[in-house]
Order: structure tokens, then C-alpha cells, then sequence
């Protein structure tokens, strides 16, 4: 026998992820004495929970092979989006019902040019994220402004500023929903389960009579979905819309997903390695502000973080027989 | 040393990781000789190509050219001493020009600039030797396969080759385009250089061939000239063409090399019933299939059986809505409306591919994982994958299949083939289809586990399951079905009822397009 035969790791690289967790949280406590705060932890966790949220779907599209580029752009539009609706009138609920169709429009978009077409994901997100990005720029220019601040309902920043019981922020509660979500989609749904036999051998499945076309088309869905009502849950926060608050959203996601042991050319991740790629890449920044590092050297490390981890996976993911 | 032998193969071997691709083969290549190497999948030739174009190393054995050890440890080094390979897929890139090709990867450059170079007009005159309809400033996308073949030549050539292998050269040209092309290599030929012609169509040896090398199981059966192989004594009074009749003979007198002994094992017929129609194909024809006549009955094993490119798979594509077609297909008395493999699926045909590790296994999912995936429902419980179900499932067919391994946990890539053959079985079978083919179902895969699979395709038949069978393997053939539909090149060459003293000489006959 010839080719190439795959070690199965299954979960197996998350005990190591857990190990770095708790490596770095350790040396933190001793090198910070601001990081076991609960403030500390109160906003690494509002920080990755945006990147949880878009993550979880665009995790199950790189587990198919393929790749969304075009979530931080489609979170921009979003969020320009809703604030321009809500200030011109439209009940913030109904708005954020549009909001929500206008972003899964972009993911159906984005799983026909991929899933049918057969454009390259890379190719088609990107440029979905560039026409998202430039029709939020617009919006906030028929708006009058860079961004949108100015003039909304005062009932505008509720959602996002809701404690639940008063205390615990609701993208918080959101992350523990969506990922229980996707963990059931992984283990308990026909979708779960096609996204890992497309990634695994995409002619096989074709020929096993699974509807590729459809359930990449399902996914991007998803994956802007998530990518939309994070991005108004995010303007809703911080009572502003900005048309660029999406950029490097798209390499984050990214690197939670390859942290967390998800190939690149498919078949294999879990939405657990995303919650613990996540954490690492928290703890990361966190760590770098804490420790006062200037913002530049955390992007050349991010950058170095996310070779490491494709490196890593390399490594250990393939063997010849 | 003999100067008129520039190839000299001793007891050549290869073995790769559990297989022998080359048993210890020996034969000489004749200087200025078109020498002819045929055989099935896995016969060897393959793997001799490869040692003497430097793809391969060899494992024992020796290989001499122009009677010097001969062991190119790469392409690279096989091309720089005389041998170059014409491949099956063509290096050409399209939307250059005939002159970027010929100097790709060698411009010569100045300050970064490129220079015409001057290998450039020795390369043109080969091409205009060869082809005089090919101009240097052509985009390459607008030739035909076989004026792109003429650059790829012009390009061997222009490295002073002297062996020139070409790899099934035919396979995509049309018939006017082959005529071109043995043009070509009769030209080739009386510049000195040495062709070897690997084909799957056996009467063209008889148009170019000098001589031919049949090889089977990793061994070479046998190394003749063309003329004693149509049954002249000697060159002499050998005529410069054959006719049909002879080529014909002479066909099967390979075909029957390439084969080698058929052992007819007892053949006990299915429980068929004639009376009903499961499928019927009505003058079917698309690009590599003409006028495909043939009907299944249920529970009947019906075999196509056919060398290397005949048409066996591509008769499974049309049937499974992978390839278009025209032509009337009926299932269960339906015209067949479906244009691709869900509706196939639906209209209740299922199919284990060719090719397990491209088409058939999903190689890092698990065995419970992969048995299901033709057929979710047969493990939903209200909506949901129940795992209950699926353990159920896997451990159904893994008993029922005897797969070996540790678990059905195991990731199917780390099974031997003949599990995996067994896992991509089951997951066809679970799918439950009416009519269910299989495309070389034992290929690659240990006796026992052989001899398994095919109590199983009887047993499914025996419950009124309909199989077709689509086998380069005679005797898997011979052993197991009811009716053989032999193919030649596209063709349906004949039906047969099979029976317990089947005439193997006729077959074939038939597939050598007797």
C-alpha cells in the first residue's frame, strides 16, 4: 500500500491544549497580580466570546475543507446595518429580524459561489468581504458619517448590555447556547456528520449520495448568521456602529479554529477545541496587555501563534504507510 | 555486449511494502525498435516503466543501458542520459504559446530578461520533422492532443533522447489524431530512437509494434517480435500490414498471455427470476460507450467483463448519474430521468466505485462512522443520529462481513485493503438498493477476504438483490455470474449465459475484439 494514511487523534490534542491553558494561567498569576481579577477575567471572556460565537459555525465550513474569510466584513455590515435601521425608525426588534436575513444572505451567497460554482473559498469569501466591508462604508455614509453613534433609540444598547440574573453579560450566556448548539450538530445531526465525510473525502460523500452543494450552502448560512448577530450584539454593546470594527475578525477565527486541532483540509476538529483555541489565544492578548506590551509585538505574535499551530498539526497528522 | 540491444533487463524485482510489483523479469530492447509493453492493472509494467525512467528505484536485479548498470535515482537523471517519457497526461502548459512551452524552465535570460534562445530553433525543427502544422507563436490551447503530443516529443528530443517512453498515447485521441501520431513514431523510428509503447489497445501493437512484452502478476509471460506473434515464422515473409482476421487471432493469443490460465471454479447460478425486469439499457452511447444493449433480471449476478479501458466503468458512471449519455435507461419498468447520483440513489441503484480510497472510504472517520453515510435513516431516531443504532449497525455488518479490526471505533484508513473493500461493501449494502454494482469489488484485496466478498455478492443475489458485477478479473467473472456482457473498446462484443464449462477461449476472443 501507497499514500497517505492519517493518524487518528481524534480529541487527543486537547489534553495538550488544557495543559497550555493551565501553563499560561499559572505564569500569569505569578508574573500579574491584575490577571486573577475578576474584571481581568470578566473581559477576556467578552473578548473571545465574539470569536466563540462566528468560530463555532465557521469551524464546522473548515471541517468541510473549505474556509470563510468574510466574517469580520459581514459582522461590520451588520452592525452599521442595524444602527442605521434603528435610527431611522424601524422597531429594533424587527430590524434586527432583517439584519439577520441580510447577513445569512451573504453565507447563502458565499455557499453557492463555493458550494456549487466550485469557486475557491479563499477567492469567494474574500471577495464577499470586500463588497460587505464597501456596503457598510456606504451605509454609514447615506448615515452621514464614518460611523453611526449619534441618534440612536436609547433602547438600543439593552441587548447588548443585558446581565442575565444581573450579572452575567449575555454574550456570555450566548456562547454556552451556541456552543451547546454545535456540539449537539457535531455528534447528533446529519449535517454534523456530512460536514466531517465532505472534509474527509469529498467524492466519496458525492458518491454516497450526501448533498454537498447543500450543506456547504447551509453552513456559510450559519457562519454569517452568527457572524450578523454578533456583529449587532457587538455595535449594541458599545452604543456605536463602525464599518471596520470587523477587520482581522476573519484571521482570529482562524487561528481558534486551527488552535483547536480543526485541519484545514478537513475531516477533523470539535467545537471543544474551538472553546480551548480560544481560551489560548484570550489568554494570549491578555497576557501581552497585562505584561505591557505594545500592541505590534501582539500581531507578530498572534501571526507566530498561528503558524506554530498549523505547524503543529502538521506534524502530527500524517503518516506514511 | 550486444550493440543492437540498448535496454537489457536481468531478473529485475520491486517490492514495495507487503506487494512484489516485479517478480525478477528479463527481456532485451532492440535498438530502433517500436517495442510494445502490454498487460492488466497490476501486471508490472507499470512499475518496469517507472525503474527505467528513474520514478522507481529497483529492489533487485539488474538493468543495463547501452550495456552499462543502469540506475537513474531520478527522472532528472534517466532524462539527462537518453530516456524521457512521454506521459499519459500532458506537461503542456495552455495558455502559453508553442515557444514558452519548448523553453519553459530553461529561458534563457539576460538582466532578468528573456532571450530567444537558440536550442530553440534545433527544437523547432524537430517539431517541423514531425508536424508541420505547428507554429511557434500558437497559443498551446488551440492544438489538438496530438500536435501538444508533437511539443512534449519535440521537447524529449531536443535533450538528445534516445529511449522514448510513451504512456498509453491513444487513450485520448481520436482516430484520425492516432494516424497522426503513428506518423509520428514511424518517424521517430527511423531517426534511431528507441519507442516503448505502452497501450491498452492491443491491435495498434500490430500497426507499429516490432515487438511485444506481455506482463502478468509482476512476471513477463513473454517478449516476441509482431510477426511471430501473428504467426509468421519470420520477418521475411511477413506482409508490411495485417489483416483483420489475423490481427484478430492474434489479439487473443495476447490476450490469452495477459491472462494466463483461467481455472474455472465451480459456478453455481443464482436463484434469478427471468420474469422480471429490473433494468433495461436501450442504445445507450455517450463520449467511450457505443450502442450499449443490455437487461438485468432480479436476483441475478450479471458480469461485465472486458480489458483496461473496454468500458466496463463507464457503463457503471452512466448507470450511477455520473456520466451523461443517450439513450433510453429503464429502472423497474421507469424511464430513467435522473441526472445525477442522489437520483440514481433514489431510483434504487447503489454502487461501490472503482477506486476505494478516492471514491469509496472516508479514511479518518471511524467504521461505525462511515457505514451508515449512504443511508442516515437506518441510524435516526426521531430526527436524531442515535448512537445505540449506529453501534448496532456497525456491529451487524462487521460480523456479517468479518471485519478485522480492533474496533469499530478504528479509523477506516488504518484498515488493510480488504477491510476497507469490506467497510465501503457494507455501507453500499446498508443503503438496501434494489440493484447494486459493484466496480471491481475484489481489486487489491487478500483471497480470503476475495473469497468473502463474493459469498456475500451471492447471498444478496440469492435474496433477490440484483448485482452487476464490473471485473478485469476473469475468473471472478467465470466464478460468480449469471450472465457476462463482454465489452471490446467501448462495445458490447456479445452476451453470454454462464455455465459450469464457459468457453474462456471465446471470451476471449471476444474482448481482443474478435
Amino acid at each position: 500500500m501507497t499514500g497517505k494514511l492519517r493518524l487518528p487523534r481524534f480529541q487527543s490534542q486537547l489534553p495538550i491544549l488544557v495543559g497550555i491553558i493551565v501553563i499560561m494561567m499559572i505564569f500569569l498569576t505569578i508574573v500579574s497580580p491584575n490577571f486573577l481579577k475578576a474584571q481581568n477575567f470578566s473581559n477576556i471572556l467578552l473578548k473571545i466570546g465574539i470569536y466563540i460565537l462566528i468560530a463555532s459555525a465557521a469551524n464546522l465550513i473548515m471541517i468541510t475543507g473549505n474556509l470563510d474569510l468574510s466574517v469580520g466584513a459581514v459582522l461590520a455590515f451588520s452592525g452599521i446595518l442595524h444602527a442605521y435601521m434603528c435610527k431611522h425608525g424601524i422597531p429594533i426588534p424587527l430590524s434586527i429580524l432583517i439584519t439577520c436575513l441580510a447577513a445569512m444572505t451573504w453565507g447563502v451567497f458565499n455557499g453557492f459561489t463555493v458550494g456549487k460554482l466550485r469557486i475557491v473559498p479563499v477567492v469567494a469569501t474574500l471577495g464577499t468581504m470586500y463588497m460587505a466591508e464597501g456596503l457598510a462604508f456606504l451605509i454609514a455614509r447615506w448615515d452621514g458619517g464614518t460611523n453611526i453613534m449619534l441618534g440612536l433609540p436609547g433602547a438600543y444598547t439593552r441587548l447588548g448590555r443585558y446581565m442575565l440574573f444581573g450579572k452575567i453579560p449575555i454574550i456570555i450566556v450566548l456562547v454556552v447556547i451556541v456552543a451547546a448548539i454545535f456540539l449537539f450538530i457535531e455528534k447528533k445531526t446529519k449535517l454534523g456528520r456530512f460536514s466531517f465525510a465532505i472534509g474527509d473525502n469529498r467524492s466519496a460523500a458525492e458518491l454516497s449520495g450526501i448533498n454537498v452543494t447543500k450543506v456547504i450552502i447551509i453552513l456559510y448560512a450559519l457562519s454569517a448568521l452568527l457572524a450578523g448577530f454578533s456583529g449587532i450584539l457587538q455595535s449594541s454593546r458599545v452604543g456605536l456602529a463602525a464599518p471596520n470594527v470587523g477587520r482581522m475578525m476573519e484571521t482570529y477565527v482562524l487561528i481558534v479554529c486551527v488552535l483547536g486541532g480543526t485541519k484545514m483540509s478537513g475531516g477533523r476538529g470539535s467545537i471543544i477545541g474551538v472553546l480551548l483555541g480560544a481560551a489560548i489565544i484570550g489568554l494570549l492578548e491578555n497576557g501581552l496587555n497585562l505584561l505591557g506590551i505594545e500592541h505590534f509585538y501582539q500581531e507578530v505574535a498572534r501571526g507566530l501563534l498561528l503558524i506554530i499551530a498549523v505547524i503543529a498539526q502538521k506534524n502530527s497528522k500524517s503518516v506514511k504507510s | 555486449m550486444n550493440n543492437d540491444v540498448i535496454v537489457e533487463v536481468r531478473g529485475l524485482t520491486k517490492e514495495f511494502p507487503g506487494v512484489k510489483a516485479l517478480k525478477g523479469v528479463d527481456f532485451d530492447i532492440k535498438r530502433g525498435s517500436v517495442h510494445c509493453v502490454v498487460g492488466e492493472n497490476g501486471a508490472g509494467k507499470s512499475t518496469f516503466i517507472k525503474i527505467l525512467t528513474g520514478a522507481h528505484r529497483r529492489t533487485g536485479g539488474s538493468l543495463k543501458y547501452n550495456g552499462k548498470d543502469f540506475d537513474p535515482k531520478s527522472i532528472r537523471e534517466a532524462m539527462d542520459n537518453g530516456i524521457s517519457v512521454l506521459y499519459q497526461e500532458l506537461n503542456v502548459v495552455d495558455d502559453l504559446t508553442t515557444e514558452e512551452n519548448l523553453t519553459l524552465g530553461k529561458e534563457n535570460t539576460k538582466w532578468g530578461f528573456i532571450r530567444k534562445s537558440e536550442g530553440l530553433n534545433k527544437t523547432m525543427d524537430i517539431i517541423r520533422s514531425l508536424d508541420d502544422s505547428i507554429e511557434l507563436d500558437m497559443p498551446v490551447d488551440q492544438l489538438s492532443v496530438a500536435q501538444k503530443q508533437v511539443i512534449e516529443i519535440a521537447k524529449a528530443l531536443s535533450t538528445d533522447c534516445s529511449v522514448l517512453v510513451m504512456d498509453e498515447p491513444t487513450a485520448s485521441l481520436s482516430e484520425d489524431e492516432v494516424r497522426r501520431l503513428f506518423l509520428t513514431v514511424k518517424k521517430l523510428k527511423e531517426q534511431g530512437i528507441t519507442i516503448v509503447f505502452i497501450s491498452h489497445k492491443l491491435s495498434e501493437i500490430f500497426e507499429i509494434g516490432d515487438y511485444v512484452t506481455v506482463f502478468r502478476d509482476g512476471e513477463m509471460i513473454g517478449t516476441k517480435s509482431v510477426p511471430e506473434i501473428a504467426g509468421y515464422d519470420d520477418a521475411a515473409g511477413c506482409p508490411d500490414t495485417f489483416d483483420d482476421a489475423t490481427v484478430a487471432e492474434a489479439c487473443t493469443e495476447l490476450v490469452r498471455m495477459m491472462i494466463g490460465k483461467v481455472i474455472v471454479q465451480e459456478y453455481v447460478p443464482s436463484t434469478s427470476d427471468y420474469s422480471t425486469k429490473l433494468l433495461e439499457v436501450k442504445n445507450v452511447n455517450n463520449r467511450r460507450l457505443k450502442n450499449i444493449n443490455f437487461e438485468l433480471y432480479k436476483g441475478e449476478i450479471l458480469g461485465f467483463y472486458g480489458l483496461v479501458g473496454a468500458g466496463k466503468t463507464e457503463v457503471g458512471r452512466v448507470l450511477y448519474g455520473i456520466d451523461d449519455y443517450e439513450g433510453e435507461i429503464s429502472v423497474n419498468g421507469k424511464k430513467a430521468e435522473y441526472k445525477n447520483v442522489i437520483g440514481a440513489l433514489d431510483a434504487g441503484l447503489a454502487m461501490v466505485p472503482e477506486e476505494r480510497r478516492v471514491d469509496g472510504i472516508f479514511g479518518q472517520l471511524s467504521i461505525r462512522a462511515n457505514i451508515p453515510l449512504m443511508r442516515m435513516d437506518s441510524v435516526m431516531n426521531s430526527g436524531l443520529i442515535s448512537r445505540i443504532k449506529e453501534n448496532r449497525l456497525a456491529d451487524k455488518f462487521m460480523n456479517m462481513m468479518s471485519v478485522a479490526a480492533k474496533d469499530r471505533e478504528q479509523a477506516v484508513a488504518f484498515l488493510s485493503g480488504g477491510n476497507q473493500q469490506k467497510v465501503v461493501i457494507a455501507k453500499c449494502l446498508n443503503r438496501d438498493a434494489d440493484i447494486i454494482m459493484l466496480d471491481e469489488p475484489t481489486r487489491g484485496v487478500d483471497v480470503g477476504a476475495k473469497e468473502e466478498i463474493h459469498e456475500i455478492i451471492r447471498d444478496l443475489a440469492n435474496e433477490g438483490k440484483s448485482i452487476i458485477v464490473f471485473s478485469s478479473e476473469l475468473p471472478e467473472i467465470t466464478n460468480l455470474c449469471d450472465r457476462i456482457v463482454l465489452m471490446h473498446d467501448g462495445n458490447v462484443g456479445e452476451i453470454m449465459k454462464n455455465q459450469k464449462d464457459v468457453d474462456v477461449d471465446h471470451i476471449m476472443s471476444v474482448v481482443a475484439g474478435g
